[in-house]
């Protein structure tokens, strides 16, 4: 470290010298992390968005609490107000119920003709934009201490379901990341390797004039933290116009009502991660295939 | 300079490459290592720029015991030892004045001070104009002067020369030997590897022989004795 604090510019320019010198290795070897972080980076993307995904349409959740016939419709609206506290609470009484729901028939409206008013129960509705699944489960179930109430509805039926199936997919998926990302680890240090072997002649003679092993190694440390910052990068640019403009398609075929926001589905931080993750897995590949070229030497 | 007792280096497998081989070189001497193919002599000087550690015995390179120092004081250790090959060294994607550079950028010297330095180590191997161009493009004599030069370069106390006349024909011979008889007389210590007879007799330099790992004689005793 010391070395490369005295002499940062001579070995800043050792490193591009040999690039330049080299430019098909250099090119194989960002092209080989580009695609072991492109690869790695979709995936993470994908259980990420369907993560927020999740997170969304639970945010949209109105949670009903349907009251007995008898239920004192005022009442019930109070207490679900305290039981859920900053939330819109809205009280619909059985006739109104009816109306929301010719309302919602549209053309075929005249299909409720003759069902008298009583037919669906009164209830009480709470919206909680944002909530999550876990908080609308406990909201729920303290919704069902109100009095008259019959029943608790969130959607929890599919929702629950698609949380097994997301939270499933999320193991699956991380085990995945886990061997994609090791498989991608040992592809670009081979590759890194191969660069090393190909300047071993470089390296003997380095040695044989008096270099330490920190002034071989530093251009070399540098080379894998430039290719694996640009292959990086370039790998999240990708994705993230792959983003903007599959985004769109992705809602269209989803069926989606509201937009995911492409900060949800890529945020920077995901962007910022994959660069220096390129940059760190070209640093360390480099760093070992180097090192193990100067314990042969 | 060079001090070894009874020095012994054993390849896993392989019968010695060096046998109980006791000697010393003096500062400021020129030296001759001879002998037939596989006696030795590479060895022995792969373990004096320490490319290899011996089996059993000593050895001491200016005045340090070579099996104590540490991996990490090699390289300042082979910064005052020049090396010359047989199959010259040189990097072919580096021009003649970068490959001669190289001792000297190790040694952290300003840019200013490496090309001054290598332009005068150049003009002295007669190479001043030749220093933008590739080692390919040059013959074989002129390599070896290059691969001369980036020895020299960083005024090494030791000289090292594994079969530096190998690959060249004799004018090629002569002008590579004269350079290191000229490193000499400025006072650079030189150990020539060697199994060409001919450079034996016209320099009449002190010759250390070894023959199936074995030092067979000893040139300052042959001249003591009187015998040639």
């Amino acid at each position: 470290m010391k070395t490369l604090l005295h002499r940062p510019l001579y070995f800043l320019s050792r490193a591009f010298e040999a690039m330049a010198r080299g430019p098909q290795v250099a090119m194989v070897a960002t092209a080989t992390i580009f695609v072991a972080v492109l690869v790695t980076g979709l995936f993470a993307t994908v259980l990420h968005g369907a993560g927020r995904l999740l997170e969304t349409w639970s945010g949209e959740v109105e949670i009903s609490v349907y009251l007995k016939p008898e239920a004192d419709l005022e009442a019930a609206r109070q207490a679900a107000a305290a039981a859920a506290p900053g939330r819109r609470v809205e009280a619909v009484s059985a006739r109104e119920a009816l109306q929301r729901f010719r309302a919602s028939l549209g053309n075929q409206a005249a299909l409720l003709d003759g069902v008298g008013d009583e037919v669906l129960p009164p209830s009480v509705e709470v919206h909680a934009p944002g909530i999550r699944l876990a908080e609308a489960r406990a909201l729920a179930s303290r919704l069902m201490a109100v009095p008259g109430a019959a029943e608790v509805d969130f959607g929890n039926a599919w929702l629950e379901r698609l949380e097994r199936v997301l939270r499933h997919l999320r193991l699956a998926g991380l085990a995945l990341l886990v061997v994609l990302g090791g498989g991608a680890a040992v592809l670009v240090a081979n590759t890194l390797r191969l660069g090393v072997l190909a300047r071993s002649d470089e390296i003997e003679i380095m040695k044989l004039v008096g270099a330490t092993d920190a002034f071989v190694e530093i251009p070399f440390f540098i080379e894998g933290f430039l290719q694996g910052l640009f292959g990086g990068s370039l790998a999240a640019l990708t994705l993230l116009v792959a983003a903007l403009f599959g985004l769109p398609r992705l809602e269209a075929a989803l069926g989606l009502s509201f937009p995911l926001a492409r900060g949800e589905l890529f945020p920077p931080s995901l962007f910022l991660g994959l660069s220096l993750g390129g940059a760190a897995l070209g640093l360390v590949a480099s760093a070992l295939s180097v090192r193990r070229e100067l314990g042969r030497a | 300079m060079i001090q070894l007792y009874h020095v012994t280096k054993q390849y896993s497998g392989e019968a010695p490459a060096l046998r109980d081989v006791s000697l010393r070189v003096e500062k400021g001497e020129f030296v001759f290592i001879t002998g037939p193919s596989g006696a030795g002599k590479s060895t022995l000087i792969r373990l004096i720029f320490c490319a290899e550690s011996a089996t059993s015995g000593q050895l001491l390179v200016f005045g340090r015991n070579l099996a104590k120092v540490k991996p990490a004081q090699i390289p300042y250790l082979r910064r005052a030892i020049g090396v010359v090959f047989q199959d010259f060294k040189l990097l072919p994607d580096r021009t003649v004045a970068e490959n001669v550079a190289f001792p000297l950028e190790v040694r952290g010297l300003s840019a200013k001070e490496v090309r001054r330095k290598v332009q005068g180590m150049l003009r002295s191997v007669g190479l001043e104009l030749k220093g933008s161009k590739f080692p390919l493009s040059l013959s074989g004599g002129e390599q070896q002067r290059v691969a001369v030069a980036r020895a020299l370069v960083g005024e090494p106390a030791l000289l090292l020369a594994d079969e530096p006349t190998g690959n060249l024909d004799p004018e090629r011979t002569q002008e590579v030997m004269e350079l290191l008889h000229a490193a000499n007389a400025r006072g650079t210590t030189v150990v020539v590897a060697t199994h060409d007879r001919g450079l034996l007799e016209q320099y009449k330099k002190r010759i250390l022989a070894l023959e199936n790992g074995k030092l067979v004689s000893d040139g300052a005793q042959v001249r003591r004795s009187g015998t040639a």
